[in-house]
């Protein structure tokens, strides 16, 4: 998986490179929007980690010209600029994900999996994560190389969580997503079939419950402790 | 003592007074006035007697004849002869004819004090072929007394209500008169602590223009200042957190070095003074964005305190995680007008703070909510709490309470405390459930 990092900063730049290929990605890095522009054209990336705060331009109109050209390709904008309008704005321009600096290696190298496995979704529609083989276009799960039947709610659960790897999903979300089944669809009634889920999907994934909130699809081993 | 009151108390006992005497006055020439109509009234009656005397047989007679002779009701006359023998009516009245200072070719009038009453008499004196005669009418003062009670009291009540209703004239005038600074008044009020418009000098009196291009420059300087640190502050922002984000990616680096694993607990100790140092430098600059020449800067937009919970509960959850703590959130609807990147601030700060005392195996949880009118933030945790007697200082800047653990520089709270007043909200600081850790709560004016 190849991933292209613009950023400016050299001592940022080159722990990122030597930390993502670490974690098994191929990294090319650019120092500035015009280099990086010029990347993106001629070579194929799978994803692109962009600074905000590039020294020739703004990564966000960056982002703004690449969106404007059609491509797909996601993007995950890092900033030094620790404000949620800059995140909004991001996220209005077309990024997929976005993170602050200082950030950890881990995050990041999880992130970018997560970015590119989701992107990978719409042609393929099959997500693998930790145990699990997930084909959302032939709706069928397997857990470690085992076909496991789930019920159609047990299914739309983990349909949007794996359409949301590495993000909460919202109680209301799931709830949203299940109204169409269920007439007088309770919260509990959710955790109902998440448990159900959960006991189906093993020690192969965790359903990570953030109190209050939701749900998160989370490899086994990202779970600390 | 505002400029209306004044104009008041100046105009007002003034215009009273004024009043007062122009009332005093009118009565005056009212008294003379009646006085002159009833004396020359006297006069013609005394003229008409003289028309009824005749001379019969060497005889000054007097006859009195129709309307010439006619006296009023309490009126007396006599009429006194060449050798003041008293031809007809009342001796005493003659008697007090003869006392009084006569002026000869005029009508005389005098008061008289005749059978225990208060007279007006006028004389005049008639020439016949016999010599002269004064004829003298006297009429008691009652009538005109009465008369100028009548005037009186109806002078006074028309004064009264004259004075009334220019009392109320002038006072309605200074109060209209005075409207432009109240809208200016207003307008002033209404422009929050944090927005810097300046004024429509076009829209205000002449008197006030000079004053309002003054305190539009101040604005505008203070705008300038606004901007110059809403920069700064970005700028510094970036310029510290790059470096920052750049030696903590080498170091998790350096520590996965299986070459580096014997200095594994120096590297641990560099690692957190770095943390530390990002964490103060973040610190440092939320506190000078919350700044109130800083935070004058308008930035004021509709915030969802809900979507602010659930998206910072997300990005803690998994340092929560790292630390045991269970993180979580109660997200109820709830929208303020405010800054968001200040508001993000001040909640990220509470958060930290909390994760910072709870235990390991403690809870945190992050709420929003409208409660009766007012919208609120609040994080709750079960750590150690802050004693009743540290929850004023403990906003302070740089205090951090004796005996607290971990790291920290004694800005979080600061943070909060700043950008609640910002805000116009209140920050209060209380016990978590059953009296244990601590529940911290910021309060918003009203929720829109």
């Amino acid at each position: 998986m190849r991933i292209l990092l613009i950023e400016d900063d050299e001592l940022v730049a080159d722990a990122v490179v030597r930390g993502l290929s670490i974690a098994g990605f191929t990294v090319d890095h650019a120092a500035s929007a015009q280099s990086g522009r010029a990347a993106l054209r001629t070579e194929h990336f799978d994803l692109a980690v962009v600074d905000i705060g590039l020294p020739d331009a703004d990564g966000l109109s960056l982002l703004g010209a690449l969106r404007n050209e059609g491509t797909a390709m996601p993007v995950l904008m890092l900033t030094a600029r620790d404000t949620l309008a800059d995140k909004i704005r991001a996220f209005e321009l077309g990024a997929d994900d976005f993170l602050m600096k200082p950030f950890e290696q881990a995050e990041l190298a999880a992130r970018c999996r997560a970015l590119i496995r989701r992107a990978g979704l719409t042609p393929s529609g099959v997500v693998r994560l930790g145990g699990l083989t997930i084909d959302l276009n032939g709706h069928q799960l397997q857990v470690n190389g085992a076909v496991v039947e789930l019920t159609r709610r047990e299914w739309l659960v983990l349909e949007s969580l794996a359409h949301n790897l590495g993000r909460i999903v919202t109680k209301d979300r799931l709830m949203q997503a299940l109204a169409g089944w269920e007439q007088d669809l309770t919260p509990n009634a959710v955790e109902t079939h998440v448990s159900r889920l959960r006991s189906k999907l093993g020690s192969a994934a965790v359903i990570r419950a953030i109190r209050g909130l939701g749900y998160r699809l989370d490899e086994a081993g990202e779970m600390p402790e | 003592m505002t400029i209306r009151r004044r104009l008041l108390s100046l105009l007002l006992p003034a215009l009273a007074l004024l009043m007062l005497i122009g009332g005093v006055v009118d009565y005056r020439v009212a008294i003379l006035t009646t006085r002159n109509a009833y004396d020359q009234a006297l006069a013609n009656t005394a003229a008409a007697f003289a028309a009824n005397i005749r001379i019969e047989q060497g005889q000054l007679r007097f006859m009195p004849a129709g309307a010439g002779g006619a006296l009023e009701s309490g009126a007396i006359y006599a009429i006194v002869g060449p050798a003041r023998e008293l031809i007809s009516g009342t001796p005493q009245l003659a008697d007090s004819e003869a006392a009084s200072a006569r002026v000869p070719g005029r009508t005389n009038y005098w008061n008289a004090q005749l059978q225990g009453q208060l007279w007006r008499a006028a004389s005049v004196v008639t020439r016949t072929g016999a010599g002269p005669v004064h004829i003298t009418v006297a009429e008691t003062l009652e009538r005109r007394a009465h008369t100028q009670q009548v005037m009186l009291i109806g002078k006074l009540l028309v004064d009264f209500a004259e004075l009334d209703l220019t009392l109320l004239l002038v006072w309605i005038a200074v109060y209209y008169g005075l409207r432009p600074l109240d809208r200016l008044t207003d307008q002033v009020e209404r422009q929050s602590s944090r927005r810097l418009q300046s004024f429509d000098e076009a829209q205000v009196p002449g008197e006030l223009r000079a004053l309002i291009v003054a305190f539009n420059r101040v604005l505008e300087l203070l705008h300038d200042a606004a901007q110059a640190q809403q920069r700064f502050v970005a700028d510094a922002a970036h310029q510290m957190r790059t470096p920052v984000a750049g030696l903590l990616a080498q170091l998790e680096l350096l520590q996965q070095d299986p070459g580096a694993a014997a200095l594994s607990v120096q590297l641990g100790s560099l690692q957190r003074g770095i943390q530390q140092l990002a964490r103060s430098a973040n610190q440092l600059l939320a506190l000078a964005r919350a700044e109130p020449v800083a935070a004058l800067h308008e930035n004021l937009q509709p915030v969802s305190l809900k979507l602010l919970v659930e998206e910072l509960v997300e990005r803690y959850i998994d340092r929560a995680d790292r630390a045991g703590i269970d993180l979580g959130a109660e997200a109820l609807a709830a929208t303020v007008t405010g800054d968001a990147g200040l508001l993000e601030d001040q909640l990220e700060n509470l958060i930290d703070n909390a994760l910072k005392y709870a235990p390991r195996g403690g809870h945190v949880t992050v709420r929003s909510g409208v409660d009766g009118a007012a919208a609120y933030l609040e994080v709750e945790d079960d750590g150690p709490g802050i004693p009743d007697s540290e929850r004023m200082r403990v906003r302070e800047r740089f205090y951090r309470m004796p005996g607290s653990a971990g790291i920290g520089c004694g800005l979080g709270l600061a943070i909060v405390d700043e950008i609640a007043r910002v805000h116009g909200a209140a920050f209060s600081i209380g016990a978590g459930p059953h009296g244990r850790g601590a529940r911290m709560r910021v309060r918003f004016g009203a929720a829109s």
